[in-house]
This record gives structure tokens, C-alpha cells and sequence, in this order.
């Protein structure tokens, strides 16, 4: 730097240069500083920094299994919708626009309100940015129409109208409708609470998820593992095919892709077509339930829960909206169409109850078959009468399970603890969850002693034990656990598992896992006893005095017992005054198996608030059991014939 | 070194050095400005960035004429001419207020037919001449007095004061770098030295209070603590050092430099250039051009320290405080070693009005250089 000692002409400055260069010099020194730090020390997890901002993961979206019945029918798959978006910013006004309008033929009221939030969003995204205001996201889409036309998206892939995006967005697909749909379940979107429940088992925002039933049961096996593609993120506009690839495999690592596991196939148990012919013969009524299982399996054949809904559209199939829009009115529905009254509610069993009430008689020696009763049309218990539905005279064992009289059961009833009925009720499963799996299970109630103690904080009175003797007062049941106890009876004691999935497949058909009847419990019971009960079920149907008689159909050798049980009076909210009548009514019920002689099926239908259980419920489970028959022929010809599918 | 050049009356002798490497920064200016304008995007945009690229080339080619004009007139002409060019100065920085046209909220420009100039600019030019002036016919000799000095803050703070009212945060504290270089070469009483520090002191809470505006406060807080503002203010200077560090030892390559390709650097061409270099040819790119800033630098103060009198050697500082403080800043808010003002890249963003002056500069360095 010898040339700052040269020149002195300007005196006074002289003496400043030296301290000018080393300013420059440090400055200068430092940035060269901060490009080590930066560019050497730093310089791996910058670029991938970089890399990162220039990679995106894409999900590739795995199909959900599909759920079958017995016989192989879909009862839940995925068919493909297409959504439309568009993006005002990028949306030409002029010409795509009004096409558009034209091709997803929106109503005047619907044109209106999108063409205002396109012009909206549009109008914020171009607008010019405010001094020291962050860079806007001008590419902000709407949603324009959810599964649209088949036409309208070929249009859209051929012309690729700039700023409208046509998105694959696979939906459930219930092809039964309502049938079955609280066994199956339906799709909801997955939320918060379930999103922090399910961490790292890779749920994302948005995702669909199982709601209820098998759906929900069975979600990890049906969900599938969806696959990743990585993209490159700020490429736009006209670059070659070629120039993307080579981009893609100069910055993009590997691996590059992962493909989806799509979910396990699930075949169910039930029949789709005894639930359809179920739901023929409920026809006539407003709601309720109907349980049909295999007595010598536990396998539920078929489940029917009326009034039901459509999965289909609370899944979303036809537009959030729509969904929203079913879901308030099931929910606000009286009749409770949400509610699988097979398994999550439970009813006084009433009459359908006197077998156990009389296996108990007979296992403790209180009653014998030839042990009677004079009915008089009631039975006077301290200061009260207990009503019968009639006066039966001498009636013994099997008359008064035939022609159900209460008398009788009262009488045993005033000689039996109110515990050892609980006890029979739970040796069959009442008052306790099945292991069925699916959605929440009512346990019922078996009441016993300690039980209205705690209730009635009150002198335990022996009236209680004359109610439960007929299935009334405290007692509840679910309509499955009346099936399966009902099994129990047909197949000589045994009480099943229930169950609703046969075998899993992967999507290839290969049976990944089966499940095998699992038994719960052997009910300790003497045959003999249990003879006497058959006996008198299939005199139910078959004596003429029985309570199902009149309503049999001929060649159908049914057992069961009717029974009708009496509701608590009281007004349900938000039903109107005019209706409440029908809230009051009892509860019919049937439950019984076929045949008699060699049984194959339970089965148990409740007609809530049907009234009596021999005209209202009889009925429905004959013509479901004549159907049964014709379909169990025709399955049995398809096999024979060779060759058939 | 000293033998091509001859005395003022064996006629002016072109400096070489200087040219070369004026040459060089602006053909790496250019030449970055493609890369920086090459970015994948689709072809509106596209065609756009191509103008950018070309209209600098224009710029480039009317700088150097008017720098060649500049150097040919003796720079004793410019003393006498400063008081007029002041005056032209603020008028045309009074101009913008009624005629200028808005960008991001600022009124920065003048529109004259096609073209657009900044006034704000070329006053940096016309500063350096009037201080440079000050400084040339103060003739005391014993350390100066804040009286002393009044004068010469007036005539800063007359066109700062404009500039700060556009709003222009970056210019404006350019003039107060440049001054404050200037009026350095002087031997301040030390009272009066403490006495000004004081009072800058005490005037930065209040301009951050009554002066500031919210954006620029922004950037200043943000530049603090930028992780707190990933997706605002903050993110530009994140991405600029993300861009820098990606470089590593011999950067990306030209037009590889992923974060500039893929549009990450907001505003790539006139702010951000350096990230844009840095990441194309790394650290070893990086640092060659801050060592043709720092030749810049040095170079100016070796004219002003061969200059003959005190307004050349004033000038000559002038104009390299000028090139010093716009390359520090901005490379160092490129390399977040400082707040995101905009304060450009001499010779290498983009701009007509930013390269048309520091070309003059340069001329004006090379007319005191020739003239000795």
C-alpha cells in the first residue's frame, strides 16, 4: 500500500486513507466471514434446506377393502368421483367460466353465489401488494362441484381449461343402501380428537375413517397403507416432459416413489338378501329390530335395525352438504335411525323371558312338568293383584309357556330369589356384552336385590321378583342377546360368540385369517329340562291355544315365544303431543328358531311399540323364516348344478 | 503502476485498472442477471423476465456513454456546477411528489415517456459534488466544531428528509453513510464528535417511533429474531441464506442454483443478486466478487490519495463510499448479516436508474484519476 504514503497535497485527508482501507477491508472481511459460515459450515444442511423447499411427498391414495356378504355380494366398496375445483385467479371469465356454468348445469341460485366468491377470491388474489405485506397465495381454490359427471370429466381432460382442476377422490360406495348399513357402518371424516388418538399410525387431516360397525371395527385392516410420490414444487408452466424428467432425477432422492397396500378385503357373516327380505317383511312397521344368527355357528346371518339410514350420503358420497344436512335430521329423529337396535339399546324382554324364568324353576326343583296352577286371571301378592293376559285355569308347565300365562310365573316367581333369576339371565348372557365387537353393546340388566337396594334406597319387595319372573319390571335385554340366549336353548346349551366376519382377504382373494365359532359358554342345564322347553316353544306355534299360532304359515316348524312387553309411559323429547300414543305402546316381540325339531337358525324380531308380540312380531319372523327356506334351496341348487359360478 | 500514467499537463491517461475491473462486475452483472431472469416458469412470465434482461443491457450501454461524458469533462467544471445540480436535485425529488407513480406503496419514480427514472439516484451523485464542494473550500485547518459542520449537514439533510418522506428507508440511510464518509476525512473536535453521537443516539428511539413505518419496522424486527416470522418479512432473508448456503464451496452451477430456479429468491434480480451468484458459483464465486467490490473500494481511495486537490480527492471518496456501503449492505442483508432494505447491488441488480448512477461514479473516479 505504498501509494498511500505518496501524495500529501491534500494535508488534512492524508491521515484518514489508512483508516479507510482497513474499514474496507474489515467489512469486506467479515462478509467473506459469513459466506464460511454460511457456504462451508453450514453449507450440507442448507442445501438440504434447499431441497426441501423444492420437494414435495404427494400421498398416493390407497382403495379402502371391500366388505362382502356370506355369499360374496358387495356390501361396501369404492367407486370413483371426481371433484371440480377451480382457481379465480388463474379462471378465465370470459369463456371457461360460462362453460363451465353450462356443463356441471348449475341452478340460477348456485351460479350466483359461486360466480360472487370466484369474482371475490379473484379479485383479492390480483390485487396489488400493500407495502411490506407477505407474499400472497394467489392460487387459493374453491370447490365447485363434488362428484361430477362422467362426460363432464372427459370434457375437462381433453380441453384442460386453465385454473380448473378435475380431482380423483375415491368415495364409499354402499351398494345396498340402507340395508344392513348399522352393521357395515359408513365414512367420516377423521377429526381432531381421533387424529391426536391415532398418531403415527399416519391419519392425516381430511382423511376418511371408519365410523361405525365393521367399518370402524375392522378400520386397520380395511385402510390399506398409503404409497408417496415426490414432485418437484415451483416448476410451472410449459416445460418439457423431458426437462421435468431430468430435473426430477437430478434433485428428487430415492427412493422416488412408494406404491399403496391397499386394504384387506373383509367377507362378512350375514346374507344381504334374508336382510332384504327382512326388511320386506318389517314393512308394515315404524321401527325396530331383527336379529337372525346360526345356532350352531354364533354367526350372525342377518341384523336389520329399522328406521335406518343411508351410509351412502352420510359418508359424503353425494356432498358434504347432504351429509350435514342427513345427519341433522337422523339425529333429530324420534325414532332414532342412527341407533343399532340390534346391539346398542335395550328392551323388557316381557314374556320372551319365561323359558329361563322356568329353566330356573325346574334346575332348582320349585316347579316340576306336571307341577300346576289354577290362573284366575292374576295373582294376589300381599296386598296386590298381579294381572295375567287372560284366565288360563289349570295350566302346567308347557300351557303356560304356549298360552304365556303370567299366573304361573308369578306363583314361581313368589318362591324364586330375584338373584337366581339374574344368575339363569347371565348363564345366558343377558346382563353382559356379547363380544360381538361392533359398535357400542347395551348390557342390559339382570336386576337383582343389591341392585334395587341401591336403586330404591328402599325395603326390597317381593313384587320385583314376580316382574322379572315375566320378563318385566327392571329388566332389559338386547335383541342379539335374546338371540344368542335363544340359540342357547336350540343347540342344547351352548352360548356362542356372536360373530360378523367370516375371513380376511387381501385384495387378490387370498383368506389372510379366518375366524372359527368361538363358543362363550356351556350353559350347565339338564337336557331333559331343556327338552321340556322346546317342547312347549314349538307348541307356542304349533298348539292351537299357542300364542303365535294364529299367525303361523303352514310347513314352516317354527318355536319361539311371543312376547309384549310393557313400556314406561313417558313422553320422549320433541315429539309432538298428537304422536305420543305410540310411545306408550308395548314392544312386540318374537323370538324363537327353526325348525323346531332340528334347529339351524335363531331368530328374534322386536317391533318397538308394535303392540302385541303374537300379531305384530309373529308375522315378521314367519315370512323372514319362509324366506330363508327359499333361499337356503336356491343356494343349495346353485351348488349342485356343475359348473355354476 | 505509476508509469502509464503521466502528469494532467501530458494529457489525461486512461485509468486501467479501473475500467477492467468496472467491466467485469457489470459482464458478471449480466451474465448472473440471466441466470437470475432464466427461472422456471411458464412463458408470460417468461417473456417478461427476458425484458429485465435486455432493457439492463440499454442501461448498461447509456451508463457507460454518460460515464464516458463524465470522464471527459474536467471534474473542477463539476465544482462549479454543483450549486445548480443540487437545486435540479431537490426539485426533481419536490417533482416526485406530485408527479411520481407508486411502487409497493413508495412514490420513487419520474416518468418521462417510456422511461422512469429515479431522482433519489442521481442525487447521490449530485451530494457527493456538493459535499465534495464543502469539503474543497473549507479551508481551516484545527478540528471542526458541530458549527462548523452545519452547513454541510444542511445540505444532507434537505434531500434525506425527501427521500425519507417517499418512503425510502435504504437511500436515505445511503446519504447518511456517504456523509458521514465524506465529512470523516475531516478532523472533528472530539467534543462535538461525542456531542453528534449523542444525538444520533437519542434520535434512533424516536425515529423508530415518529419516522418509521410499519413494514420498515418489520423488517428490522424480523431481521432480529427472523425465526419468529418464517412465513412474512422474515422469510426472504431466509431464503436468501438458504440460496447462499446451498452455493457451498463451488456453488450449484450456472442456472442450476435451485433456490433461484424454482422461484424461491423474491425479488432475485434487484435485491437479492448475490444469493443468486453466491448459490450459482459457491463460496469461491462468492468471494471473488466481494474482492472486486473491495478492489472497487481501495481503488477510490487510492485516487482521492493521488488526487491534486480537495474536491477530486472528496469526490473520489465519495463515489467509492458510495460503491463501499451499497455492496456491504446489500450483500449483507443477502447473507442476513443485516436488515432487508432496499439498497441495490452496484453494477449488478437490476435498475436503470442504480446502474446509470454508479456508472457516472465511476466516471467521475476516473476523471479525478486521470486528472492528477
Amino acid at each position: 500500500m505504498s501509494f498511500l504514503l505518496q501524495r500529501s497535497d491534500v494535508g488534512e485527508f492524508r491521515r484518514r486513507y489508512r483508516w479507510l482501507v482497513l474499514v474496507v477491508l474489515i467489512s469486506f472481511l467479515g462478509l467473506i466471514g459469513r459466506l464460511v459460515q454460511l457456504q462451508l459450515v453450514q453449507g450440507d444442511m442448507h442445501r438440504a434446506q434447499a431441497r426441501r423447499n423444492i420437494v414435495r411427498e404427494r400421498y398416493l391414495a390407497t382403495t379402502r377393502g371391500v366388505i362382502r356378504d356370506a355369499n360374496g355380494r358387495v356390501l361396501a366398496a369404492n367407486r370413483p368421483s371426481y371433484t371440480v375445483y377451480v382457481t379465480p385467479s388463474k379462471l378465465d371469465l370470459e369463456t371457461t367460466w360460462p362453460k363451465l356454468q353450462k356443463l356441471l348445469e348449475l341452478d340460477e341460485e348456485e351460479r350466483k353465489k359461486l360466480d360472487e366468491r370466484i369474482r371475490r377470491v379473484r379479485a383479492e388474489a390480483l390485487a396489488p401488494r400493500a407495502p411490506g405485506e407477505k407474499e400472497r397465495r394467489t392460487e387459493q381454490q374453491l370447490l365447485l362441484q363434488y362428484d361430477v359427471d362422467r362426460d363432464v370429466v372427459a370434457w375437462l381432460e381433453t380441453h384442460e381449461p386453465a385454473g380448473v382442476e378435475v380431482a380423483p377422490t375415491p368415495v364409499r360406495y354402499y351398494p345396498y343402501g340402507e340395508l344392513a348399513a348399522h352393521l357395515l357402518g359408513y365414512m367420516r371424516e377423521v377429526d381432531a380428537e381421533a387424529l391426536a388418538r391415532l398418531e403415527g399410525r399416519g391419519y392425516r387431516a381430511g382423511d376418511r375413517i371408519g365410523a361405525i360397525g365393521v367399518e370402524r371395527r375392522w378400520e386397520s385392516y380395511l385402510r390399506g397403507q398409503r404409497g408417496m410420490k415426490k414432485i418437484l414444487r415451483g416448476l410451472r408452466g410449459n416445460l418439457s416432459r423431458e426437462n421435468v424428467e431430468a430435473l426430477e432425477a437430478k434433485y428428487l432422492e430415492e427412493p422416488r416413489r412408494i406404491e399403496p397396500v391397499p386394504g384387506r378385503d373383509i367377507s362378512l357373516t350375514i346374507d344381504i338378501d334374508l336382510v332384504a327380505s327382512i326388511e320386506r317383511a318389517m314393512r308394515g312397521q315404524l321401527a325396530g329390530a331383527v336379529s337372525v344368527i346360526d345356532v350352531r355357528t354364533g354367526r350372525i346371518l342377518a341384523a336389520f335395525s329399522k328406521p335406518s339410514f343411508d351410509p351412502n350420503v352420510v359418508s359424503g358420497g353425494a356432498g358434504v352438504a347432504a351429509a350435514v344436512d342427513a345427519f341433522k335430521r337422523l339425529m333429530s329423529d324420534p325414532l332414532k335411525p342412527m341407533l343399532d337396535k340390534n346391539i346398542s339399546a335395550a328392551y323388557p324382554p316381557g314374556s320372551t323371558f319365561k323359558p329361563f324364568t322356568a329353566l330356573a324353576g325346574l334346575a332348582d326343583g320349585l316347579i316340576d312338568p306336571d307341577y300346576e296352577v289354577d290362573c284366575r286371571g292374576g295373582y294376589q301378592y300381599g296386598r296386590r293383584f298381579f294381572r295375567c293376559t287372560g284366565v288360563h285355569r289349570h295350566v302346567d308347565l308347557h300351557d303356560a309357556i304356549v298360552q304365556s300365562c303370567n299366573t304361573y310365573f308369578y306363583d314361581l316367581g313368589a318362591r324364586i330369589s330375584i338373584d337366581r333369576l339374574a344368575a339363569i339371565g347371565l348363564d345366558y348372557g343377558f346382563g353382559i356384552k356379547t363380544g360381538i365387537g361392533i359398535n357400542p353393546e347395551a348390557k342390559g340388566r339382570m336386576p337383582t336385590r343389591a341392585w334395587y337396594t341401591r336403586r330404591y334406597k328402599e325395603a326390597f319387595r317381593g313384587g320385583f321378583t314376580l316382574l322379572s319372573a315375566i320378563g318385566q319390571g327392571a329388566s332389559t335385554v338386547s335383541v342379539l342377546q335374546l338371540a344368542l340366549a335363544y340359540a342357547a336353548i336350540a343347540n342344547g346349551g351352548t352360548l356362542y360368540q356372536p360373530q360378523v366376519v367370516r375371513s380376511i382377504e387381501t385384495s387378490d382373494g387370498t383368506v389372510v385369517q379366518e375366524f372359527p365359532p368361538r363358543v362363550r359358554r356351556m350353559v350347565d342345564v339338564d337336557a331333559e329340562h331343556l327338552r321340556l322347553v322346546q317342547k312347549a316353544l314349538e307348541g307356542v306355534v304349533k298348539d292351537r291355544r299357542g300364542t303365535a299360532n294364529k299367525e303361523r304359515l303352514e310347513g314352516i316348524e317354527m318355536a319361539g315365544k311371543t312376547g309384549t312387553a310393557q313400556v314406561t309411559h313417558v313422553t320422549p323429547r320433541g315429539v309432538d303431543p298428537e304422536k305420543v300414543w305410540y310411545f306408550n305402546r308395548d314392544h312386540a316381540w318374537f323370538a324363537g328358531f327353526w325348525p323346531a325339531r332340528a334347529p339351524e337358525i335363531a331368530i328374534v324380531v322386536l317391533v318397538e311399540h308394535g303392540g302385541g308380540g303374537g300379531k305384530n312380531a309373529v308375522p315378521v319372523a314367519m315370512r323372514v323364516v319362509r324366506d330363508w327356506i327359499k333361499l337356503k334351496e336356491k343356494r343349495l341348487s346353485a351348488q349342485a348344478a356343475p359348473g355354476a359360478p | 503502476m505509476r508509469t502509464d500514467r503521466v502528469s494532467f499537463r501530458a494529457g489525461p491517461s486512461v485509468d486501467m485498472p479501473l475500467i477492467v475491473v468496472a467491466v467485469v462486475i457489470v459482464t458478471l452483472g449480466l451474465v448472473n442477471l440471466y441466470s437470475a431472469t432464466s427461472v422456471y416458469v411458464d412463458s408470460a412470465q417468461r417473456a417478461r423476465l427476458a425484458d429485465v434482461y435486455v432493457s439492463q443491457i440499454y442501461w448498461v450501454v447509456v451508463g457507460g456513454l454518460l460515464a464516458i461524458v463524465v470522464a471527459a469533462i474536467d471534474y473542477r467544471h463539476f465544482e462549479r456546477l454543483a450549486n445548480f445540480l443540487y437545486l435540479g436535485g431537490l426539485l426533481s425529488l419536490g417533482f416526485v411528489f406530485i408527479l411520481g407513480s407508486d411502487i409497493r406503496g413508495s412514490s420513487r419514480w419520474i416518468e418521462i415517456g417510456r422511461f422512469a427514472f429515479q431522482p433519489s439516484e442521481f442525487m447521490k451523485i449530485v451530494l457527493i459534488l456538493m459535499l465534495a464542494r464543502f469539503l474543497h473550500n473549507d479551508t481551516r485547518t484545527e478540528p471542526r466544531t458541530i458549527g462548523h459542520l452545519l452547513p454541510a449537514i444542511g445540505i444532507v439533510a434537505v434531500p434525506w428528509a425527501a427521500v425519507m418522506a417517499q418512503p425510502d428507508l435504504g437511500t436515505s440511510v445511503i446519504y447518511l453513510l456517504i456523509a458521514v464518509s465524506m465529512l470523516s476525512m475531516n478532523k472533528v473536535r472530539r467534543g462535538s464528535l461525542l456531542a453528534m453521537a449523542g444525538t444520533v443516539a437519542a434520535a434512533v428511539p424516536l425515529a423508530w417511533k415518529y419516522v418509521l413505518r410499519d413494514y420498515q419496522k418489520a423488517r428490522v424486527t424480523s431481521f432480529l429474531d427472523p425465526e419468529a416470522d418464517k412465513t412474512g418479512t422474515g422469510w426472504h432473508a431466509l431464503q436468501s441464506q438458504t440460496a447462499i448456503g446451498n452455493g457451498q464451496l463451488f456453488g450449484e452451477g450456472f442456472m442450476q442454483g435451485t433456490q433461484n430456479q424454482f422461484g424461491f429468491l423474491p425479488d432475485q434480480y434487484s435485491d437479492f443478486p448475490f444469493a443468486v451468484f453466491a448459490e450459482d458459483w459457491g463460496f469461491v464465486g462468492g468471494v471473488c466478487l466481494i474482492a472486486l467490490y473491495a478492489f472497487l473500494s481501495i481503488w477510490a481511495i487510492h485516487i482521492a490519495s493521488e488526487s491534486k486537490d480537495r474536491f477530486g480527492a472528496a469526490v473520489a471518496i465519495g463515489v467509492g463510499s458510495m460503491i463501499f456501503w451499497h455492496s456491504v449492505l446489500n450483500i449483507g442483508m443477502a447473507v442476513g448479516l443485516l436488515p432487508v432494505v432496499g439498497i441495490t447491488l452496484p453494477l449488478f441488480s437490476y435498475g436503470g436508474s442504480s446502474i446509470v448512477t454508479t456508472l457516472i461514479g465511476i466516471g467521475l473516479l476516473m476523471n479525478v484519476s486521470m486528472r492528477r
